[in-house]
């Protein structure tokens, strides 16, 4: 290992301890910075994974709760954003569970199956989110019409820039498993989209 | 599953550059000879960069509302925990003080018992209450904040 990649790798690893002795005493300084620092990416994972802007902001704020609450399970060995989004995805998974009896897992496992299952309407997000920006539209209508497990693969992937061990530590799923849903997802983006072959 | 090597290539580009050297090696020349997986490598690019464009914020009202009930909820986990650690303390002392002063009380009562010429039975239930009580009260105590219970987050619907 060469010396700038060794004080790189060094550096992430201080970084996370700092967070993980700050989330044991639960400084309020800390948490108020990783709320700015991460308000876009968690609030932008949290809006695909749900599909729903209000129920996303909704879980922003209860997922930085359970921050607070279960900081001390944070070790500081991996990256603080996967850990932070496997909370915000547990959280939404609980909350799914609770308002259906379909969880999102449940969700997923169709979605497994019946890859080409109908989204819900979206156009209010997305008009939302885009602001009649037509291009933007098409492409965040595309996304979110994705089966849930692909749009998130996708999301963590090329949006949040998450390595792929991460994102199977995030869902909780084996790396082949990552790997093929980012194909799958990419290729059934693309093919709504009228790119190249899928 | 048998995959031929256009799949293949097609299924390196998707991990977005996560592919060991190796493989990077043969994807390059692949792309070289296979006009198709070019296209798609130009393709998921277009995407890719599309996908990069598309923003959604947090909005500052946002943020500062998650900042205050974090706040407030770090507030109440500290009285919380302090307010067991005091119930802890008190605990411990009654429990001490308790088992210190049983053998006095229950002289005390047995001596009573035998003045007043009660049957035993009379004045070990009277020191058996009189060694519960302060328990009792105290449950009835807990149990009446109980029927109170403080609801927070989704279930109660303060989101704002």
């Amino acid at each position: 290992m060469n010396a700038a990649a060794y004080y790189f790798t060094n550096g992430m690893e201080s970084e996370a301890s700092v967070i993980a002795r700050g989330l044991r005493r639960r400084d309020p300084e800390l948490l108020d910075r990783l709320i700015e620092q991460f308000q876009h990416r968690l609030l932008r994972y949290l809006v695909y994974l749900t599909r729903n802007r209000e129920l996303a902001e909704d879980l922003f704020q209860e997922t930085w709760i359970r921050v607070l609450e279960r900081g001390h399970r944070y070790d500081g060995k991996h990256e603080f954003s996967t850990w932070l989004y496997a909370v915000a995805r547990n959280l939404t998974i609980d909350y799914l569970r609770k308002i259906n009896p379909v969880s999102l897992d449940g969700l997923l496992e169709q979605d497994e199956d019946h890859a080409s299952v109908e989204p819900r309407d979206v156009r209010p997000l997305a008009l939302d989110i885009l602001a009649q920006r037509q291009q933007l539209l098409r492409i965040s209508e595309a996304l979110i019409a994705l089966p849930a497990e692909y749009r998130e693969a996708i999301v963590l992937r090329f949006q949040d820039e998450l390595a792929l061990e991460e994102i199977a530590i995030v869902t909780g799923a084996r790396l082949g498993t990552v790997k093929s849903r980012l194909y799958r997802g990419l290729s059934m983006l693309m093919e709504r989209l009228g790119g190249a072959r899928a | 599953m048998i995959r031929n090597v256009h799949d293949e290539a097609c299924a390196l580009i998707a991990l977005g550059g996560a592919v060991s050297p190796t493989q990077q090696a043969w994807l390059r020349m692949h792309l070289e000879q296979c006009e198709a997986c070019r296209l798609y490598l130009q393709a998921l690019n277009d995407v890719v960069g599309a996908l990069h464009s598309v923003t959604i914020s947090a909005d500052f009202r946002l943020v500062r509302t998650s900042q205050m009930r974090v706040r407030f909820h770090s507030r109440s986990l500290r009285e919380m925990r302090q307010r067991v650690w005091l119930v802890g303390m008190a605990c411990l002392g009654v429990g001490i003080s308790g088992t210190l002063t049983a053998p006095i009380l229950w002289r005390l009562f047995a001596w009573v018992g035998q003045m007043a010429g009660v049957p035993n039975i009379v004045w070990q239930a009277g020191f058996m209450f009189f060694f519960a009580l302060p328990g009792m009260i105290v449950a009835v105590l807990l149990l009446a904040r109980g029927a109170h219970p403080v609801k927070s987050g989704i279930d109660s619907g303060q989101w704002s």
